[in-house]
């Protein structure tokens, strides 16, 4: 059955396909018919008990996921939400794992466009080895064989799932709402764009598209992820440059880029990492050049509402997103006044995917992101 | 023949505990699979009942060429839909106990 969107996806058979849209429909099922019941569940059972006992209402998250975690309605949407993901990867790995020979061929065939540096000396950074993102087995780094795109692969091929169709065909859909707000908001047309964290390039290419007079340029520490982002950009005639690189530490000159960007990447480091990425961010714009990440999560709010808290940390416990808590909590505006942003030009604000690029998208999910925005100082 | 390339299928993190125990939680897990395992059984008994109804005589590569169009897509969601509900049953019951 055919699933590709692009000549570097691999066509799984027919009981692959229909194995891959069973967890599809789970993970709509959770989202749909189960998640809806849990705060009502809270408001009727579990905060009425804590009441009996405590004489109060849980003041915070902690106290929430005290109850939450031991309370067996709870704890069993929360397991099957951490198996859909969990399926999810085994049924697209039958799929990658078969074709996987004929895939790494076909690279050669996809690399006219842009071009692919690849550097063994780097090192794969601890926050990305200490566990599986996503329970993505592997993680993004891990090369299985010689060449290896299998980490790309199963991540291009699984977003569709994880998202329920809602990432367009592409999985362009979070790009499309960071090159609205440039263009809504910046006005200007970039000469040189950077995308960090940029891994298959799913986000990277958006840029080249908007911008065709543009030089674009991807880094990302994992080479399994930069080889295939190369072919699939080929496979969808976009030029862009990839080279493996560590954003702590970047090897372009300084004052070489008018926008840095990143998508759904600073979640995905350490509290050690972000101000030393925040400097590099800082060091290669050129002067009034502007850096915008997007990033998934809400910021800090001043709101407590306990249950709202405990929930939105759920993939930080369950789905191996460590830091993406702790990002939250950090002083994001310190740090970047001290690499040296403008502290008027410094944002915390949302980005959104206009109706004119929703070609494709069928779901609302992701339609509006935090976007954290500063300009160097000219 | 190149050397078969084995992928990992089991992520490294925390094993976290969400059940009774982690029997109980890999029951859960196992019991899913095989849901899922049941879907793809009925939806490749789908497509060889399409198949048959359009051809007399099919073989694999009919059926793994089959593209079901969106009404039959559509069909086969729903089929799933029900089939989750009836294993998930009981977790719902206890989500809407009051």
């Amino acid at each position: 059955m055919n699933k590709q969107k692009h000549s570097m996806q691999p066509i799984p058979s027919h009981d692959e396909a229909v194995r891959q849209d069973f967890v599809t429909d789970f993970r709509a099922f959770l989202t749909d018919e189960i998640y809806p019941k849990i705060t009502p569940y809270y408001q009727s059972k579990i905060e009425p008990d804590f009441i009996r006992e405590h004489g109060r209402k849980p003041e915070d998250k902690k106290e929430v996921q005290n109850v939450m975690l031991q309370d067996s309605a709870y704890q069993s949407w929360s397991f099957l939400q951490r198996i859909s993901q969990q399926m999810m990867f085994t049924s697209v790995i039958d799929t990658v794992e078969r074709t996987l020979d004929e895939l790494i061929k076909k690279t050669k065939e996809y690399s006219e466009l842009g071009t692919l540096e690849l550097d063994q000396t780097i090192q794969i950074p601890s926050y990305l080895t200490a566990y599986d993102i996503h329970q993505q087995p592997g993680g993004y780094h891990t090369e299985n064989t010689e060449n290896d795109i299998s980490a790309g692969v199963v991540y291009d091929i699984s977003l569709p799932i994880y998202s329920g169709d809602a990432m367009g065909d592409e999985n362009d859909l979070l790009a499309q709402a960071t090159i609205n707000f440039i263009k809504n908001n910046i006005k200007t047309i970039p000469k040189k764009i950077l995308d960090m964290g940029c891994y298959i390039g799913n986000s990277t290419l958006p840029f080249a598209r908007a911008f065709p007079e543009s030089e674009v340029h991807g880094i990302d520490v994992a080479a399994p992820g930069l080889r295939y982002a190369h072919a699939r950009a080929n496979a969808l005639n976009a030029s862009v440059h990839f080279s493996q690189q560590n954003a702590e530490s970047m090897s372009f000159e300084s004052n070489t880029f008018d926008i840095v960007t990143s998508c759904l990447f600073l979640h995905e480091t350490s509290h050690a990492a972000i101000p030393k990425i925040i400097n590099e961010c800082a060091r290669v714009l050129k002067p009034g050049g502007w850096m915008i990440h997007l990033d998934v999560y809400p910021f800090q709010r001043n709101v407590v509402e306990p249950l709202y808290d405990f929930l939105k940390d759920w993939e930080v416990i369950n789905n191996n997103e460590d830091f993406s808590g702790a990002l939250r909590e950090m002083d994001l505006q310190g740090i970047f006044e001290e690499a040296g942003f403008t502290k008027e030009t410094i944002e915390f604000t949302s980005a959104e995917a206009s109706s004119e690029t929703n070609k494709g998208y069928t779901g609302d999910f992701y339609l509006k992101l935090p976007v954290y925005v500063a300009q160097k100082m000219a | 023949m190149a050397k078969k390339i084995t992928l990992p299928r089991v992520a490294k993190g925390k094993n976290l505990v969400y059940l009774d125990d982690n029997s109980v939680d890999n029951i859960l897990a196992m019991v899913m699979t095989l849901t899922q395992e049941i879907s793809v059984l009925t939806d490749r008994l789908d497509t060889i009942e399409n198949l048959m109804a359009k051809k007399g005589q099919i073989n694999t590569d009919d059926i793994n060429s089959f593209e079901p169009d969106n009404e039959l897509q559509e069909k086969r969601s729903e089929r799933r839909k029900t089939l989750l509900k009836r294993v998930l049953l009981p977790i719902e019951k206890a989500l809407d106990s009051k």
